[in-house]
């Protein structure tokens, strides 16, 4: 160890324990610290996020997918999108050592949120953000109502399928809108058995077609998904009559520190410059519009 | 603050004094026009009227273009050892003292950057008053002038410096070496009025700034940042003079088959890269965007602390295609006040 450095760019060492296969292309690390210690002390809030940092590959940051609620264990959920996600889908298996250091980032206001109705939007990978507020509200029955809908390709490409398809079933205060883009055998599937509940066309249909037997009025929304779906989805929401202060999003950027050292992540004009890692990467629709750039 | 006098015959002496609290850096001349700060072995090549380094020595001692961060025999990981020297850093300029605390405040900032902490805190830091040259516009940036930042302050005077004494271990200096040292007479205070007065009427270049964090940002779809974007080759050499750029890029060496090490080097924004993400999705994808987010980011004002360029004019003097920041900001505050 250097001599009076803090591990600040480091992390803790943590071991995988398992690893699922979501789709073709996504996978779930399920992680726990080596020390103990740390894994008591670990503690965040949904919509924050860790560094991801493989040893001598490369370093990325990702969302947190697992809840706060429970604890010894970190999930995260990761797309081979890049270089160093391409080694770890091919060479992290169970028992492989990973450095992990956070949690950053500002996570979503759930004090704020609590006892009210709140409206999950997520387009493909936005899921894994999103599903920490789901098992949240599992666990604790934070908000009054929570409506997911979730929009993605097709059902092969959808996360979480499991949990999803349990919650499709019914469950008490839980309601989930899919959207599927094709319809593939998954979705046809879907569609005969819950008819009501499955749309074909993008998340903004969903919203759409739900309009009147969703309370937006009263709801807080949280999105998340690819960077082409922020625009229309707070248009729509805004037409629903979502307030404006109550539209949540989480963003992503390049980040190599994830604590407002490397200036990746830096956004805006000469008014307002945000550190997507400091400042979020949860924004609401009053920052976007006092900061150029944070949505396109 | 407490002041103090050095006599000029007594300025080498002083140099060599120095080195009592550390290695003496100092800028010195390379080629023709060109400066830069490095280790000092003899204090008569000291170039005390120097006009601006190329790199700015308040990033160049606090970030080096590239370090190590940490080595990895396997799964097994441990930082790297800091070798540290302490250092003096004669002759810094007051826009360079304003820059190395705005990055004082980004990796100072909780969590602090170790390497800059330990780098930072061995470094003694002695200022020296200037004239300004063509490319100068630290006036208009409010940063002329070192109110802190610094241990020791020199001003030019006719027969001496008049030393301001700006921290504790500036005070630790001029307690030791108060046998070359002379008290401020009234003589060298009207001096200081008269030079400090030409200093502020030499300056060629100037941007008003009162609104103009608010005008750039109407002006976010200017055809002046179109053009200029032309002309810009993308180099990023503007960034990598600049005493605030201090973006950072990581990547991993591999030394042998099991040992690799992560390294972090300086970035800039003006590289495609920048803003690029796994999966190729790219937040600046064009040079436009990139040439705009780098004034932007410059002439970001903090409600605090003020705005991120310190005006030391290095981006004008070394840009390739002769782009002069000053006038792409006046141009742009021109052009909406214009319309």
């Amino acid at each position: 160890m250097g001599d009076n450095l803090k591990n600040t760019y480091l992390g803790a060492p943590a071991r995988v324990l398992e690893v699922e296969n979501l789709t073709s292309i996504e996978k779930l690390y399920t992680l726990r610290f080596l020390d103990n210690d740390i894994n008591n002390k670990f503690n965040f809030i949904p919509g924050q996020f860790v560094m991801f940092n493989v040893p001598g590959i490369g370093e990325f940051p990702v969302s947190i997918c697992s809840s706060p609620t429970r604890t010894g264990y970190l999930q995260l959920c990761i797309r081979r999108a890049g270089r160093v996600t391409k080694y770890v889908h091919e060479n992290i298996v169970e028992g492989s050592i990973v450095y992990i250091r956070g949690p950053y980032g500002n996570g979503f206001p759930l004090e704020e949120m609590k006892n009210s109705p709140i409206v999950l939007v997520a387009g493909g990978l936005g899921m894994a953000p999103l599903r920490s507020i789901l098992l949240y509200h599992l666990d604790t029955q934070h908000f009054s109502d929570l409506y997911l809908f979730y929009g993605v390709r097709n059902y092969e490409l959808m996360l979480f399928k499991r949990e999803i398809r349990t919650l499709l079933r019914g469950y008490y205060n839980v309601h989930v809108y899919l959207s599927f883009e094709d319809i593939d055998r998954g979705a046809r599937e879907l569609i005969r058995l819950y008819r009501k509940s499955i749309v074909r066309g993008m998340v903004t249909d969903a919203l759409e077609v739900l309009r009147g037997s969703v309370p937006f009025e009263e709801s807080y929304a949280v999105m998340c998904g690819p960077p082409v779906m922020y625009k229309f989805v707070v248009k729509k929401l805004l037409d629903l009559k979502v307030r404006p202060d109550r539209i949540y999003m989480t963003l992503e950027r390049r980040m190599k520190c994830g604590i407002g050292k490397c200036g990746h992540c830096i956004v805006g004009t000469s008014t307002s410059i945000k550190y997507v890692c400091l400042d979020g990467p949860v924004f609401t629709y009053w920052d976007v519009l006092s900061t150029k750039g944070l949505i396109e | 603050m407490h002041y103090k006098k050095l006599p000029k015959e007594f300025l080498e002496e002083f140099i060599n004094r120095l080195r009592k609290w550390g290695e003496v850096h100092a800028p010195q001349k390379k080629g023709k026009n060109t400066y830069f700060f490095s280790r000092l072995d003899d204090p008569s090549k000291v170039q005390i009227d120097y006009t601006r380094t190329v790199i700015p020595p308040t990033k160049k001692y606090v970030l080096r273009p590239v370090e190590p961060l940490m080595l990895f025999h396997g799964d097994r990981a441990e930082e790297h050892t800091l070798r540290t020297t302490k250092l003096v850093l004669f002759g810094v300029h007051a826009c360079d003292i304003n820059a190395l605390k705005i990055l004082d405040r980004v990796y100072l900032s909780e969590p602090r950057d170790p390497y800059y902490e330990i780098r930072r805190k061995n470094i003694v830091i002695i200022g020296i008053s200037c004239m300004p040259d063509d490319y100068c516009f630290c006036k208009s940036m409010g940063t002329d002038y070192a109110m802190s930042g610094f241990d020791l302050f020199l001003h030019e005077l006719r027969d001496g410096y008049l030393i301001r004494v700006g921290s504790p271990m500036g005070h630790e200096i001029t307690w030791n070496i108060s046998d070359i040292l002379e008290e401020v007479s009234e003589e060298d205070i009207e001096y200081l009025k008269k030079f400090e007065k030409q200093r502020l009427s030499s300056f060629k270049r100037h941007v008003d700034i009162s609104a103009m964090p608010d005008i750039l940002d109407l002006a976010y779809n200017s055809r002046v940042w179109e053009r200029y974007s032309e002309r810009c080759l993308g180099c990023g050499n503007c960034t990598l003079v600049c005493p605030t750029c201090r973006c950072f890029e990581t990547y991993d060496v591999w030394l042998s088959v099991n040992t690799s090490m992560r390294v972090r080097r300086y970035d800039s924004c003006f590289m495609v890269s920048h803003g690029l993400v796994a999966g190729g999705h790219n937040f600046r994808p064009t040079r436009l965007d990139r040439f705009r987010h780098r004034y932007y980011c410059k002439s970001y004002f903090d409600p605090i602390h003020g705005i991120n360029c310190v005006g030391c004019g290095r981006c004008d003097e070394f840009c390739p295609a002769g782009i002069k920041h000053i006038e792409v900001l006046n141009e742009v505050i021109g052009e909406i006040y214009g319309r």
